[in-house]
């Protein structure tokens, strides 16, 4: 169990922090958002190339550093506490952490160029129905042909390669298409988070490889959905910390009836339950990735409590920040918005808390 | 899958528990299980006795006081284990300690203490040969404790102690009282505060127990009318004892949070089993509320253990360690007042109606859980020491200074 970290871990999650602060601040992550790429590549790079980000929870025989989920949840909760757009947290995240979990062929032809930062990826769960790991409409055939529609994929309309979800006669499996391959066509999304991009992905008989063992791949798929939920708790809880601290600084330099709004109780009182919703979610993610990394059998039970607690902490961190900068929280120069849609489409994108509430349930029995 | 028997991460989990500590562990569950008192009897006068003959049990074998140094009749364990300790003590379900004075005057005896007042005091509270209880707050002194007014005026040798106390948990059973008193001026705060311990049977102390809103009397109020107290009972200097209030002993609270968190482990798959008993756990509003206290219980462990791991690992506890009561208090009153509408009018019944479930132990809670709030600083002083003293927002100029 993991539940605190060694000095090589603060380490590396210090660097992680000034390397943002310098090439992702708040202006950088500003102007990248309204291009059309929606992230700087050059920051893409660097982190794969000079700090060895992307391979970081890659096994060494796939060409990573061999480190693992907790090291990857470090610098989520900073690329989360600076609201960094771009591939990392569907490439590396989501995508690298579904390929090395099927381990096997896939692992070994993809997550190599996941590592050196060369492919960027995603996977493809939701569909036009919403969230779902049942009730696929997608389906492959027997050569992996696949046709549907993928809806709400994060990074779908740029990803060089993608991992659908999609039905087959045994059950559900995840299936690796390339992005540019035919039968394959990609639609962004006017996403409410203007710095995580959302895409459309349609399917026509699209080139689709196996990815998972054959058969019934809904262990598996839930697995992905696990580890997806682990590494955005993360995200969340730095998303969330970046709150509390913004609205903390600001109640003690805004000045309202001549003392610092900070200084009154109602502002006290909410900082107060922030930090109580912080350190709550940070204990639950902390607590979720450690049952990765120790491959412990409660980890479903881990990842559904963290996915439902910290998406609302999270909301309920950026909407309290808002409202604790008053007039200028609602502006669109200011960063509160940005937190605040980071924030819903995190709390949204694999399933409600309801939702996690209701897999939680069924886990333990209620 | 039964959920009483998963998610219950042990203190101890956190632990590389070595071969002494294992030992320990050995030595102390043959002891409680081998000494167990059995069953407290039902007459209030005959348990008491057969809590403080445990206790001066337990003493007398060096199972006592695991965070006290042992020239004190402590125990003086590590860390790690006196999380054991904790552990195995509430597995074992013996008696608790007797008083409030073991968890708040002893800490303020140990590090302020004359070595005879170390002497005299500490050894009999630990037997359990006398009991001891909180004298603080006044019916003009409740958050704002600075503001209290029993007089201690000091004539030669004795303090003559004038005034009135309330809130005082099982006073009317206590030998000892450990008071707050003013040896200041009346405006002086907390600069004419003194710490004195009070001969709960001495002349001129009255207790009366006062009765809450669950019917029950665990709380009294006390009066002073010239009780005459010796200057060697004081713990300190004249008027310097509001400092020592908040004094404790390594981290006990934290090893505490965890039998918390063990205590409502229990109380959460106590729920869901009454939900699934009275059909109504397949509502989905039900289900959803369920699961969220399912996730709250589960969180309230992982903080406690994230706490522990940062004692052992850097010697202090992080920001997590200071809202830990603010997370338990609002989840016991939201739990038991979900328990009671999920009963709708079967939680109307008093406890010794034959209709009523579980004899009322929910409706009791939900009314008992009022005071998780209220008392050792209600919950909306606590949020301002949070934003004040974890977070560094300013104090507010409309209150008297610290």
């Amino acid at each position: 169990v993991t539940l605190t970290f060694t000095d090589e871990q603060e380490q590396l999650r210090s660097s992680v922090r000034r390397f943002l602060a310098d090439k992702s601040s708040s202006e950088a992550v500003r102007s990248v958002m309204e291009t059309e790429a929606g992230h700087d590549p050059a920051i893409r790079s660097q982190m794969a190339e000079q700090m060895g980000l992307n391979g970081l929870a890659v096994p060494e025989e796939y060409g990573g550093s061999g480190y693992g989920p907790v090291e990857l949840g470090i610098v989520l909760e900073e690329t989360g506490r600076a609201l960094l757009p771009g591939p990392f947290f569907a490439t590396v995240a989501l995508a690298g952490q579904a390929l090395n979990a099927a381990g096997g062929e896939a692992a070994a032809r993809w997550l190599p160029s996941i590592a050196e930062g060369t492919l960027t990826a995603t996977i493809a769960l939701s569909e036009e129905q919403g969230f779902t790991l049942h009730d696929l409409a997608t389906t492959a055939a027997a050569d992996g042909a696949l046709t549907g529609t993928k809806m709400f994929v994060i990074d779908g309309a740029s990803a060089d390669l993608l991992l659908v979800a999609a039905r087959t006669p045994d059950g559900p499996g995840l299936f690796a298409v390339d992005g540019t391959a035919p039968g394959v066509t990609r639609t962004p999304l006017e996403s409410l988070d203007p710095t995580r991009r959302l895409g459309r992905v349609d399917l026509a008989d699209a080139p689709g490889v196996r990815v998972d063992r054959p058969r019934d791949g809904t262990v598996y798929l839930r697995r992905v959905l696990d580890l997806a939920v682990v590494a955005l708790a993360a995200e969340q809880v730095g998303g969330a910390q970046a709150c509390l601290d913004a609205s903390v600084e600001y109640a003690k330099l805004r000045v309202q009836f001549g003392r610092p709004i900070g200084s009154f109780q109602a502002i006290k009182h909410k900082c107060a339950d922030m930090l109580l919703e912080v350190e709550s979610a940070r204990s639950a993610a902390y607590h979720a990735q450690s049952c990765v990394a120790d491959a412990d059998p409660e980890l479903p039970i881990a990842a559904a409590l963290a996915a439902a607690y910290c998406s609302e902490a999270y909301v309920h961190a950026a909407k309290e920040n808002l409202q604790i900068h008053g007039g200028i929280g609602y502006t669109w120069e200011h960063d509160a918005h940005l937190y605040l849609k980071r924030a819903k489409s995190s709390e949204l994108l694999f399933g409600t808390p309801a939702r996690h509430r209701g897999v939680l349930a069924d886990l333990v029995g209620i | 899958m039964v959920a009483a028997e998963t998610g219950a991460p042990a203190p101890t989990a956190v632990l590389a528990e070595d071969a002494s500590d294992t030992a320990f562990r050995e030595r102390l569950r043959t002891f409680l299980s081998e000494h167990h008192p059995g069953k407290p009897p039902k007459d209030p006068a005959q348990s008491l006795a057969h809590q403080r003959a445990w206790l001066a049990t337990l003493f007398d074998a060096g199972f006592a006081g695991p965070s006290w140094p042992r020239e004190y009749g402590g125990m003086e364990l590590s860390f790690a284990q006196q999380l054991i300790y904790q552990e195995e003590y509430a597995r074992a379900r013996v008696p608790g300690p007797m008083g409030t004075g073991l968890g708040i005057a002893a800490p303020t005896i140990i590090k302020y203490g004359t070595p005879e007042q170390k002497q005299r005091f500490l050894r009999p509270m630990l037997r359990g040969d006398s009991v001891w209880a909180q004298g603080y707050s006044e019916p003009e002194a409740g958050s704002d404790l600075p503001a209290l007014r029993t007089t201690a005026r000091r004539e030669s040798q004795e303090y003559v102690v004038n005034g009135q106390k309330v809130w005082n948990t099982h006073a009317d059973h206590a030998d000892i009282l450990f008071t707050l008193v003013r040896t200041g001026s009346p405006e002086s705060r907390q600069k004419g505060i003194s710490y004195l311990l009070i001969d709960a049977h001495a002349p001129g102390v009255e207790v009366r127990p006062l009765r809450d809103l669950t019917g029950a009397s665990h709380f009294c109020e006390i009066f002073f009318h010239d009780v005459r107290v010796p200057v060697g009972n004081r713990i300190g200097e004249e008027n310097e004892g509001w400092p020592l209030v908040r004094t404790s002993l390594g981290h006990e609270r934290a090893a505490g949070a965890m039998n918390q968190a063990a205590l409502y482990r229990r109380v959460v798959s106590e729920l869901i089993a009454l939900a699934q008993q009275r059909g109504r756990a397949a509502d989905p509003l039900v289900r959803d509320r369920l699961a969220d206290f399912e996730v709250r219980v589960r969180i309230m462990a992982q903080t406690g253990q994230r706490v522990i791991a940062d004692i052992l690992a850097r010697g202090e506890p992080g920001p997590a360690s200071s809202t830990s009561r603010l997370f338990i208090t609002a989840f016991e009153q939201d739990l038991h007042e979900f328990a009671v509408d999920m009963l709708g009018e079967y939680a109307l019944l008093g406890r010794a109606d034959p209709n009523a479930v579980e004899r009322s132990r929910w409706t009791m809670g939900f009314l008992r859980t009022r005071a998780s709030t209220i008392g050792a600083g209600t919950s909306e002083i606590q949020r301002n020491t949070i934003a004040e003293q974890v977070l560094g927002l300013p104090h507010d100029p409309g209150m008297p200074a610290r």
